[in-house]
């Protein structure tokens, strides 16, 4: 199967994870498979912090096949973070108050709505969103420093159900898929800096125990954040971002 | 094999030597034909020059995780401490952080002398929030770790040694 081969799709009442699902349903599939959990029982973010997964949010799965070297395959990851922008626009009709922050969270009012997780394995690619559609965890469960989690529901009222949520998401996903496989990343980047935020602002990039402090120059052609130092411009593959 | 005298084919390979040394060469490989199956091949390469000029790996060296056996004292053949070069070494194929286990606080993924199937997974490389699984590309046992939690690592960086 092809990354942007027409992707099937599944619903399950609860999963652990839709990313653990994918991965064992992986040796079977003959096309790329969005799997959507009503709740998952041991949802986990980035470095498996715990994603609280309780029905009425989102929890799907894009998983999919590629034959990129681990480097490009990633770069997918600002692909979803797209797709799940415009997603919200298209429902919400609010395009300005979603924003993105690097690699792939989108924002909402500059609050956290959304989390995007990709596990590669070989050639196969998980890609793993949670939406904070009707709930959000306090903000007394997010780390310190950390964007302020908020819901659709909270933000704008609107009520949306995943299902609903998916059918805008598949969608736009699939377009970005087909960009970036004729295009390349050119055009990702592209959108992704015109929906950056704090662009040209002073950030911190946290990698493993190292805090590095500057302005979010742009991002290269890699993917790689780029932040201007005293000492000149640092290339990032790999960080926690902090406004 | 060669129907030349021996005096002929040695003071051909004592003339490439010269010729090795005036020129500041490492090495030099020369195939002579004198006709059907009827050939001479030699290869001069001036071992010591070529330890010395060993140009240092272009990443950052890893220090070596506590408790590793240290490099065996040098055998006779001395050869450059290269780990990329090792028959056994797993090399990371992107740029990113590595992560050694799961998640914070638990354990490794595989630990030295630790046995390991083709295809399990050793570390974790992140990348743009990509959480990619490094397999073993070969069965063995895991005799080296040379990268440490959370360390950034380049393209083609050695991360272990299975063997």
């Amino acid at each position: 199967m092809s990354a942007d081969a027409p992707a099937g799709r599944v619903l399950l009442e609860t999963v652990d994870s839709t990313n653990a699902e994918g991965f064992r349903r992986a040796p079977h599939l003959t096309g790329p498979l969005w799997i959507l959990a009503r709740e998952q029982s041991a949802g986990r973010g980035r470095r498996a912090r715990p994603w609280a997964s309780p029905p009425g949010n989102f929890y799907g799965t894009l998983v999919l096949r590629h034959t990129d070297p681990p480097a490009r395959a990633a770069l997918r990851s600002f692909a979803a973070a797209l797709a799940l922008r415009d997603a919200f626009a298209a429902l919400t009709g609010l395009p300005q108050v979603f924003s993105l922050k690097w690699p792939n969270d989108v924002l909402l009012n500059g609050g956290k709505v959304a989390g995007i997780l990709l596990e590669a394995q070989g050639p196969v690619l998980c890609i793993g969103i949670g939406v904070n559609l009707i709930g959000a965890p306090p903000v007394g469960a997010v780390e310190p420093g950390a964007v302020t989690p908020v819901s659709l529901l909270s933000e704008t009222g609107l009520r949306i159900t995943p299902e609903h949520f998916l059918d805008a998401l598949a969608a736009a996903y699939a377009g970005w898929e087909a960009r970036f496989a004729a295009e390349g990343f050119a055009p990702l980047r592209t959108a992704f800096l015109a929906h950056a935020a704090r662009l040209g602002e002073p950030i911190r990039a946290r990698t493993g125990n190292e805090t590095r402090e500057g302005l979010f120059e742009t991002i290269d052609t890699d993917g790689n954040l780029i932040l201007r130092m005293a000492a000149g411009p640092v290339a990032i593959p790999a960080a926690e971002v902090f406004f | 094999m060669s129907k030349q005298t021996p005096d002929t084919d040695v003071a051909f390979i004592a003339a490439l030597a010269e010729l090795l040394n005036k020129n500041e060469l490492t090495e030099i490989e020369v195939k002579r034909e004198y006709g059907e199956d009827d050939s001479l091949s030699v290869r001069v390469v001036k071992q010591a020059t070529v330890i010395a000029a060993a140009p240092a790996p272009v990443y950052a060296a890893a220090p070596a995780p506590a408790g590793a056996a240290p490099v065996a004292a040098a055998p006779a053949v001395a050869a450059p401490e290269d780990p990329s070069q090792h028959p056994g070494a797993v090399t990371s194929p992107m740029v990113g952080t590595i992560y050694l286990a799961p998640e914070p606080g638990a354990a490794t993924f595989v630990t030295v002398g630790a046995k390991v199937a083709e295809g399990e997974t050793l570390l974790i490389i992140e990348a743009m929030k990509t959480m990619n699984h490094i397999p073993a590309t070969r069965s063995g046992i895991v005799k080296r770790i040379l990268v440490e939690d959370g360390q950034p690592v380049e393209y083609g960086a050695p991360l272990m040694i299975i063997e």
